[in-house]
């Protein structure tokens, strides 16, 4: 089991006001799945990529990641996690202003041991069909293309899990579809893609659905008539090279 | 290390007229450091050439006012405590040239000259220059650093026939000879034709004199013929050790006391000073500028260190979302610390580096202006000067970049990330 969650639960304290975002929620995560997590806004789902994504530690309750207990980690061997394992995709790109989308993918790597980070974000780059762009700035490329250099960042570092929170949300629906396609394919090439959104068309691209509601799993669903699989025998006129 | 040098070299570019001002402080701060070190060494070099002036190793004796009838020379009006004789109207005229063979039986005592100065009207071919004429003993070759580039020193016999001979400095020469050779030609001085046996070496002025401004004659024929006068302006005394120059000071006062039959030492009628006692004053003078100077400075570095921790303040804010981003792609908090660190200290490296290169060009107009005025005043930035400074910068950037730096790296990442 690549992710293992037992009865994870995280409250706030708001000057004496306790707030239960999670539950208690458990979760097993298989390494190679396309896992969404669906949730309407408050319902946690976004607390609950944080926890599993290394960036916020639960109020209690027990998280295997590759069979060891997080719990264990300090500080700089979470970033060492976060850096090395897992990747982050985020609703708003989150790159670096007046940058190149090559030093944008570079990022990463500074704060890894790998070498030769040129030659790695370059190969990262083509992966999303951005070869062509590597001297851009981050201002100007479009959206989706900007969507697709976040991707390239999170794939730099060879991660096993990749974490997209609302991928989409600020793009148009053809973009949408190019970021949805790359994720697909990167879940074909065997990495575990772990999506969260409130849009189902998004949902549906993933093999399994969770959804989540006032911090509880309300229903957990294999997705049969995954868009992915859809997308990738339709062949799409998708503008990748 | 690399990647946090660009990463900082982005951050203090991006917003180039902040980055200046904030550098400013930082700027006026070591500028004025690397003045005071400048201008400092400058200063020396000049009083350098001011003991040269007179020889290592020696001792002056210059006339003053006696105190006790200091009231008396100076009427009724003046109470202050400038006795030297060359301050007051009143000449002292008791230094004579007796008293500066007398003092070279003392044992420390190698050699001495006396000297006296004059105003005259010099002309040569219808050139007329009204000039001051130095006069002095024929010893004083043995003594002062001077050197003659043409021609010969007067001898100490020309000296007691009252020789018509004189040495000119580098500037009579070009005013009154132009590019002819002067040696052997006649010059007039007051009433009297001298023949010109040596030209001096150009010095620059050293202070309130000018030698290249002068000519130079023996001090009997100055004051037998052109001044009328029998006593000396001042004299000087070269010692063989000059680590007993305070013994030997005590023993010339005995001396000339004896000669000028003073029995009181609130009674001379003269001052002997040691070059460490010149040398103290300007000293003084020195430490007092660069204490000032320094406080200055210090103050200026540390409102430019509160300026640059202020911005850093400002810029962890308003990457407040880059923090969290750079943590959820594995930067660990001492990453963060390090970048904001390294921005600040190369923040205040460029304010350090602008302020040398400021500071530097203020102590050179300082020197040219010096030099126009014909003080012998060396531009210097000294090695140190400009080491010190720049450890001074780095240490007010880790100093003032450590307490934003770490609240940057003790960031929730979560919180981070929702600001953007």
């Amino acid at each position: 089991m690549l992710i293992e969650l037992k009865n994870i639960t995280k409250e706030y304290d708001n000057g004496g006001v306790v707030t239960k975002v999670l539950k208690g929620i458990s979760l097993s995560v298989k390494e190679g799945e396309f896992l969404a997590i669906m949730g309407p806004s408050g319902s946690g789902k976004s607390t609950l990529m944080h926890i599993i994504g290394f960036l916020d530690r639960a109020t209690s309750g027990t998280y295997l990641f590759d069979n060891e207990d997080i719990k264990d980690f300090n500080d700089d061997e979470l970033a060492y996690i976060r850096n090395e394992r897992i990747g982050f995709v985020f609703q708003s790109f989150n790159l670096l202003a007046r940058t190149s989308v090559l030093d944008n993918v570079i990022l990463p790597l500074t704060y890894s041991k790998k070498k030769d980070h040129i030659n790695l974000a370059t190969k990262a780059l083509e992966a999303v069909g951005l070869g062509n762009r590597l001297s851009f700035l981050s201002n100007q490329i479009s959206g989706g293309q900007k969507q697709r250099v976040a991707i390239a960042r999170a794939l730099v570092c060879d991660p096993k899990v990749i974490f997209a929170d609302e991928p989409t949300g600020n793009l148009d629906s053809k973009s949408g579809n190019t970021v949805m396609y790359i994720l697909g394919r990167l879940n074909n090439e065997g990495r575990t893609i772990i999506l969260v959104t409130h849009d189902r068309n998004v949902a549906e691209h993933a093999n399994r659905i969770i959804t989540i509601k006032d911090g509880e799993i309300i229903s957990d669903e294999h997705n049969l008539n995954s868009r992915k699989s859809q997308m990738i025998e339709d062949d799409q006129d998708i503008e990748l090279k | 290390m690399r990647s946090y040098l660009l990463q900082a070299i982005r951050g203090i570019t991006h917003n180039k007229s902040r980055t200046f001002l904030t550098a400013l402080g930082i700027i006026i701060g070591i500028g004025t450091v690397v003045l005071v070190f400048s201008v400092g060494e400058g200063f020396k070099s000049y009083i350098n050439a001011q003991v040269d002036a007179f020889g290592s190793n020696t001792i002056f004796i210059e006339t003053s006012v006696p105190a006790s009838t200091k009231d008396l020379a100076n009427g009724a009006s003046d109470s202050g405590n400038v006795n030297s004789s060359a301050m007051n109207a009143v000449p002292v005229m008791t230094l004579k040239n007796r008293d500066v063979k007398d003092v070279r039986n003392i044992p420390n005592v190698k050699n001495s000259y006396g000297a006296s100065i004059g105003q005259e009207v010099v002309s040569y071919k219808g050139i007329s220059k009204n000039i001051f004429i130095f006069g002095a003993d024929a010893s004083r070759f043995d003594i002062d650093k001077g050197i003659i580039v043409l021609g010969r020193p007067y001898s100490e016999e020309e000296d007691k026939s009252l020789a018509q001979v004189t040495i000119l400095g580098a500037d009579i020469v070009s005013d009154l000879f132009g590019d002819t050779d002067p040696l052997g030609k006649y010059i007039r001085v007051g009433n009297y034709n001298f023949e010109v046996i040596g030209v001096y070496e150009r010095k620059g002025s050293s202070g309130l004199s000018n030698d290249d401004k002068q000519i130079f004659i023996p001090v009997s024929t100055l004051q037998k013929k052109i001044l009328g006068i029998d006593y000396l302006f001042y004299a000087v005394v070269e010692l063989y050790d000059n680590s007993k120059a305070k013994i030997s000071a005590l023993d010339v006062s005995e001396v000339l006391r004896r000669n000028h039959n003073i029995t009181d030492s609130s009674r001379d009628d003269f001052k002997v000073n040691t070059q460490e006692e010149s040398l103290s004053v300007f000293n003084t003078i020195l430490q007092a500028i660069t204490f000032l100077l320094i406080a200055i400075a210090f103050i200026s570095l540390v409102v430019g260190g509160v300026g640059v921790m202020n911005i850093m303040y400002v810029v962890v804010t308003e990457r407040i979302g880059e923090i969290g981003l750079k943590k959820a792609l594995g930067a660990r908090n001492k990453d963060i610390l390090f970048e904001f660190l390294i921005e600040a200290v190369l923040l205040t490296l460029l304010g350090g580096i602008i302020g040398i290169l400021g500071g530097a060009l203020f102590a050179y107009i300082i020197s040219k202006v010096a030099e126009s005025f014909g003080f012998a005043w060396k531009f210097i930035v000294p090695v140190y000067g400009v080491v010190i400074s720049l450890s001074i910068s780095m240490i007010i950037g880790i100093i003032f970049g450590v307490f934003p730096a770490r609240n940057a790296s003790k960031l929730d990442p979560i919180e981070a990330l929702n600001k953007e």
